[in-house]
């Protein structure tokens, strides 16, 4: 459980979050969505304790400011928005990065092994031995994905849940490589663990997301299920241009969903 | 690939493996470097004026004293000259090449050097001002340190340039690239223009200490020398195990690093702490030698890859190696005379850091 009280965040002299309440429970993907600059990240650095914030952030009910950073890294394993890496390491090298520091939950002789399935489920299976700077954009983001899950393999550990923070995880990826990402944040959630996901495909919100969270100029707009949280109203004010849910374009318009294909076998 | 691959597994040479496991490679370059180390130190003893041969170094170990082909003057100056200056080398050697391999690790760039961001300047400032005001204002540190005086004030002034290079280049875990080169020479110049003002102050023989220090030479080599500074290398090198892991972690950024379950912090100083430490102990002792800490590391890394783990123990090795390398072409190259090794490093160095930059210009526009 992440429960956040009255968050507030000032960066340099800008006040960018105003007492804002979270809420996240293991077994549920909760989603944040809201427009660009609006505070997201920087509600998700806070829940994580990257920023100095003033409130109360507590997992698992512990207060996040009494938590090491080994206690937290068993915890929950964050996949931040952009990622630069300095020197030239091999796909490998990162995705076994997640091992260093918290638990993963698996065997000690299966941590070359968690290494290969991680890269298998997001479907990179093969590029361990490629240079993580030479792979796409896309790819890239995948890795890093692979790293964090590895992390926290199992999603509960010692009967504890664990969560997985999620920035953006699928905004380079194309429409079969996002599914497969949801999916395995389904099946995170699924298997007791819980995952926070910032995203800002609305139709992926509305499909994958149990909870969802509209940060809109550093307040939390409005939080619940995507179905009564996700209304034209909201929507408009919020976003401020004129969407409709679950309308389908005037006759002739073109448009494509992914639904057909988010159950079926994506990899 | 093919070529390459053909003859590297005709001789056994692990190539980087489909599967992107270095380790096994690096091992076997580590193992590789440890013994060049020991041939190159057994050629860095048996080298130089007098001639006293290979074999008869290697017989003098294995005989009794009595069988030995050695003469007495060979054997002093075998055991007070020769093996000081060599263990000398390979301390400083190692030292300069991990403090390099820290810092990059640290600011996450290649281009981290002592000799280039001002840490060894700051580490210059501190020698000299012991020799010159070590009778005066500083004679409590010389009086309570005494040997240790001289690795400590260049410790001290290696750490000061590198908090503050640390403090102005580095925001929010992300360190800009183009403000710590330029910082470093900002802090470098200062520093040397300190120096410069202490040399202005000093007298006669503070003046003729402060060259035949600066001069950097590992001709001076003695057994407390190697007491003093070795220990403060040592030390540094013991922290190895623990950089290894943490600075690995920094290579996706400094709150990554954290998320991973890194003491962050903690890594932070110990890196600072023994690089410093190390750049210090070995800037007291040899005087300014640049370069090693960024030609070792970068071309391991183009070897085995940027893995701490073996990136920081093949550092020191190979930073030995060449150091000892450089010293013996120092002693050789104008003999009887002697070039200060300073020399011959950065001329080697100096364009070897210019072929980074061109082949790597992303780097420096980050
Ligand atoms: N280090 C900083 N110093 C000052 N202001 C900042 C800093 N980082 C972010 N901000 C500001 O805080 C606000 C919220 O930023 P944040 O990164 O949380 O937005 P976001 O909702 O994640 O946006 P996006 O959808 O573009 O990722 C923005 O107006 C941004 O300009
Ligand atoms: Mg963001």
């Amino acid at each position: 459980m992440i429960s956040a009280k009255r968050i507030s965040v000032r960066l340099g002299r800008s006040p960018i979050l105003h007492d804002v309440d979270f809420a996240a429970s293991p077994g549920r993907v909760t989603a944040i969505a809201g427009p660009n600059g609006s505070g997201k990240t920087t509600l998700l650095r806070a829940l994580t304790g990257d920023v100095p914030f003033t409130g109360r952030v507590e997992i698992n009910r512990r207060d996040l400011a009494s938590l090491d950073a080994f206690e937290l890294a068993s915890m929950r394993a964050v996949l931040p928005q952009s990622a630069n890496l300095s020197f030239p390491f091999t796909v490998r090298e990162i995705v076994r990065l997640g091992l260093v520091g918290g638990r993963s939950g698996a065997a000690g002789g299966a941590l070359e092994t968690i290494i290969e399935e991680a890269l298998i489920r997001v479907d990179l299976a093969g590029f361990a031995g490629r240079y993580y700077q030479e792979l796409s954009g896309g790819e890239q983001q995948r890795v890093q994905l692979a790293r964090v899950l590895c992390q926290v393999w199992r999603p509960v550990l010692d009967g504890v849940p664990r969560f997985l923070f999620l920035d953006e995880p699928v905004s380079s990826l194309d429409i079969r490589h996002q599914l497969v990402i949801m999916n395995i944040a389904r099946e995170f959630a699924e298997a007791g663990g819980g995952v926070v996901a910032i995203l800002h495909d609305l139709n992926l919100t509305a499909m994958y997301a149990d909870q969802v969270a509209v940060v809109h100029r550093g307040r939390l707009a409005a939080a619940g299920e995507p179905r009564t949280v996700l209304t034209d109203d909201l929507l408009e004010t919020v976003f401020e241009c004129r969407l409709q849910v679950s309308v389908a374009p005037p006759s002739g318009g073109m448009f494509v969903l992914p639904q057909s294909a988010a159950n079926s076998r994506t990899t | 690939m093919s070529h390459v691959q053909m003859v590297a597994n005709r001789i056994g040479w692990p190539m980087r493996a489909a599967n992107g496991d270095r380790g096994p490679l690096a091992r076997y370059v580590i193992a590789l470097l440890g013994g060049a180390l020991c041939l190159v130190s057994l050629f860095s003893m048996a080298w130089g004026a007098s001639d006293a041969s290979l074999f008869a170094v290697l017989g003098d170990w294995f005989m009794s004293e009595t069988d030995s082909r050695l003469s007495v003057h060979e054997r002093i100056i075998i055991y007070e000259i020769r093996l000081p200056r060599t263990i000398l080398g390979i301390l400083t050697g190692a030292g300069l090449a991990i403090a390099g391999a820290v810092l990059q690790g640290l600011f996450r760039n290649p281009l981290a050097d002592p000799g280039i961001i001002g840490v060894s300047a700051g580490a210059a400032f501190g020698a000299v001002s012991v020799i010159v005001w070590g009778g005066t204002v500083l004679a409590p540190l010389t009086y309570f340190l005494g040997l240790f005086a001289l690795p400590v004030a260049a410790f001290a002034g290696a750490l000061t340039a590198t908090m503050v290079l640390y403090g102005i280049a580095t925001r929010h875990g992300r360190t800009s690239v183009a403000t710590m080169l330029l910082a470093g020479i900002a802090l470098g110049a200062l520093a040397a223009a300190f120096t410069g003002l202490m040399i202005f102050m000093a007298d006669d023989r503070q003046l003729r200490d402060v060259t035949f220090w600066s001069l950097g030479s590992l001709a001076g080599a003695t057994w407390s020398k190697i007491g003093t500074a070795g220990s403060i290398i040592l030390t540094s090198l013991a922290t190895m195990p623990f950089l290894a892991r943490g600075l690995n972690g920094f290579a996706l950024g400094e709150s990554t690093a954290g998320h991973l379950g890194l003491p962050v912090q903690r890594v932070k100083y110990t890196a600072i702490i023994t690089a410093t430490a190390a750049t210090g102990a070995a800037v007291a002792v040899s005087g300014g030698i640049a370069f090693v800490g960024i030609v070792v590391p970068h071309m391991l890394r183009l070897l085995i890859g940027p893995d701490h783990r073996y990136l920081l123990p093949a550092s020191a090795l190979l930073g030995a190696i060449m150091l000892l390398l450089a010293d013996a072409v120092s002693r050789t190259i104008v003999a009887p005379a002697e070039l200060p090794i300073g020399i011959v490093t950065a001329t080697v160095g100096a364009p070897f850091f210019l072929w980074i930059l061109l082949r790597k210009r992303g780097i420096v526009d980050l």
